[in-house]
């Protein structure tokens, strides 16, 4: 079957920060996560930001996320961060990374056991031998299953994992992700990182081509590695759609002025997180206006 | 850019390290830290990773599937024999600290050893004292005095923006524990301990940093899930005749990632620093600091890491210690700075196990 290709989306709401992984203040994440406990609120949030124009959510699979969408009365599209990167290194301080993993074999339903097998067995050469790009379809596999396919429109590869594959400069690794999320899950695929200029300047010389990658992307240059300037560049040579993150630097800039910035460097879409987000009506209204502002002049 | 961010007034991080020549790297220990160092490693310029070893064979392969190349060992000494480093880096338990750092020195190698220097102070003077024999850079993971907004306050404290320091109160809390738990940082004979020396060692390191050593301690403790610490509350006393109490635990609920806050009171003033930013008011200027109220955060202070691994820190601190391992200057986090940390780390220990008694700290 000939696979259409995903449409890029141009605005995801984060909901990264409920994992506890944010460069925001601490006193505005336990703010967050408070007023998120309770799954209505979440589910609320997550369809508001739909109605504004948002393509869909960034989150990773929690107990209050999968409580969340089954509240819903209509499908959210799901872009999946994968893995739950927190909950992994604390159950991997434990169990070691193969325990950790076999507890989550353990807690998976029949069908995703069955296509955990399956993935496996095609890969189990690379699987004996450690390599990660053998290893990671499976870690999907077993992450994605609190997922119902028809929300999720695509897998965003959590940073963490991205920039230690770019560390090892694993070309082969991104390639097998690329065609494993595309073929297996019918969906997007996409890499989350916190080395930008490096991944992008990367993907350029391996022409390897995801379907976007989500990056930081500020005008105060946090978290743009190796450079601001040097990310810049590779924003603008780059033909890989880039969504920007961690627009207001940690909360130094106005979620607007940030996004601004973004777009005006290069960014094709945005993502602001929970965190970064005060008063939903309103900003979504003008990250909308920001990403087409041909439409906000008609 | 679209903002100014401060300048060198303000602190002392301001451009990356790097080595002042190619050098030869290896890795001892594949756990979690190996492979971040392991991954900062392959990104800094002029480090060659030339071999890599951990006692479990499967840990190299998974290092090796993440693409990086360089030769595995399962035994170290052959690790160091075969691949000839000038840098070991040891990211083991740290009961292994000791003997794997003296094989590196014997072997003419710079060692950077993760944090605790050693399970208990003995084994820590054992390994200072061959450090001190061979003359070689030696440095220990206290990361923390590579996060910008500490070295920022660092470098306030140590030139004089807050006068002298009277009184300060510090704070570490981690959500970790939260009942019974398996493994070598659980075990006391292997890690030395539990929250003091898993966790706010680093806070301890900060605090010896910025304001000096203390003279004598008292501290409780308390154990709610097994062998070692869950929760410490120390008053320590400098030289100076000021006091500073700090608390930690890990067995409480909101804090995902380590979180640390320190104010400072001296005589010009009040400090406020925490992973979140930094807050000073000031009777009259100082320095590059205005009177009254002034904040800094992250965003506000130069980031000048050429790679993020879980922050700007841990690259940071390699190639600084590569730097100094290369003929450059000597970083904050030295095994003799690690040592004194591992004495106040006994005095906490011994104190809490004497009921709180004040304990003298070793100089």
């Amino acid at each position: 079957m000939k696979r259409t290709p995903p449409v890029t989306p141009k605005l995801l709401l984060g909901a990264e920060s409920l994992l506890g992984f944010t460069r925001a203040p601490r006193e505005r994440l336990l703010q967050v996560v408070a007023r998120f406990r309770e799954p209505e609120s979440l589910a609320v949030t997550f369809s508001k930001a739909i109605q504004l124009g948002a393509d869909g959510v960034l989150a990773s699979p929690s107990r209050v996320l999968g409580d969340a969408l089954s509240e819903l009365r209509h499908t959210v599209p799901v872009y999946a961060l994968l893995p739950n990167v927190p909950e992994y290194v604390r159950d991997s301080a434990e169990h070691g990374l193969a325990g950790t993993a076999m507890k989550r074999v353990a807690r998976a339903g029949l069908g995703a056991r069955a296509r955990l097998a399956w993935t496996g067995l095609t890969r189990a050469g690379g699987v004996l031998r450690s390599d990660f790009a053998a290893l990671v379809p499976l870690l999907l596999e077993l992450e994605s299953a609190p997922f119902r396919p028809a929300e999720m429109r695509g897998v965003v590869l959590a940073a963490p994992i991205t920039d230690l594959a770019l560390s090892g400069k694993h070309r082969t690794f991104f390639e097998t992700i690329v065609r494993f999320v595309r073929h297996r899950f019918r969906a997007a695929a996409a890499f989350q990182t916190h080395n930008l200029g490096h991944l992008l300047s990367a993907f350029a010389e391996w022409g390897v081509r995801p379907d976007f990658v989500v990056g930081p992307v500020n005008p105060r240059g946090l978290m743009m590695k190796p450079t601001p300037a040097s990310v810049e560049a590779e924003l603008a040579r780059t033909e890989i759609p880039v969504l920007a993150k961690e627009l207001r630097a940690g909360g130094a800039v106005p979620l607007v002025d940030g996004a601004r910035y973004a777009l005006e460097h290069g960014a094709k879409g945005l993502v602001p997180d929970l965190v970064d987000v005060e008063d939903l009506a309103v900003e979504f209204k003008e990250l909308n206006r920001a990403l087409n502002p041909t439409a906000a002049t008609e | 850019m679209g903002v100014e961010i401060v300048g060198p007034g303000r602190t002392t991080l301001v451009d990356a390290p790097r080595p002042l020549r190619p050098i030869r790297v290896a890795v001892i220990g594949l756990g979690k830290m190996g492979v971040a160092h392991t991954a900062v490693l392959a990104t800094v310029p002029d480090v060659e990773l030339v071999g890599l070893s951990d006692h479990h064979a499967p840990l190299g392969r998974s290092v090796r599937g993440l693409g990086h190349s360089a030769p595995f060992f399962d035994n170290p000494v052959k690790l160091i024999d075969r691949t000839k480093p000038e840098a070991v880096f040891i990211c083991t338990q740290p009961d292994a600290h000791r003997s794997l750092a003296e094989t590196a020195l014997e072997a003419g190698a710079a060692v950077f050893v993760e944090k605790p220097l050693a399970q208990n102070l003995a084994e820590a003077e054992a390994l200072a004292a061959t450090v001190a024999r061979h003359g070689k850079p030696a440095a220990c993971g206290y990361n923390l005095a590579f996060v910008p907004i500490f070295a920022a306050a660092q470098h306030a404290l140590r030139t004089g923006v807050l006068g002298n320091v009277q009184q300060a109160r510090a704070s570490m809390y981690l959500s970790q524990t939260f009942g019974p738990r398996k493994g070598w940082m659980y075990d006391p004979a292997r890690s030395g301990g539990g929250v003091v020396t898993n966790v706010s060692s680093h806070l301890l390191f900060l605090l010896r940093w910025m304001v000096g050593m203390p003279v004598e301690v008292r501290a409780t403790g308390s154990r709610f899930f097994g062998q070692v610490e869950d929760e410490v509350h120390v008053m320590m006393r400098l030289e100076s005749g000021a006091e500073v109490g700090f608390e930690s635990s890990w067995s409480v609920s909101g804090y995902p990632y380590s979180a640390v806050v320190i104010e400072f009171e001296g005589l010009n003033g009040k400090m406020l620093v925490s992973n979140d930013g930094l807050e000073l008011d000031l009777a009259l200027a100082q320095g590059d600091w205005p009177a009254g109220h002034s904040e800094l955060r992250e965003a506000d202070l130069p980031q000048p890491a050429r790679f993020d691994v879980n922050g700007e820190s841990y690259y940071l601190q390699d190639a600084a210690f590569l730097h100094w391992a290369t003929g450059g200057a000597e970083p904050p986090n030295t095994v003799a700075a690690a040592l004194e940390v591992q004495r106040v780390i006994d005095a906490i220990y011994r104190s809490a196990g004497d009921n709180g008694a004040t304990i003298v700290v070793k100089p």
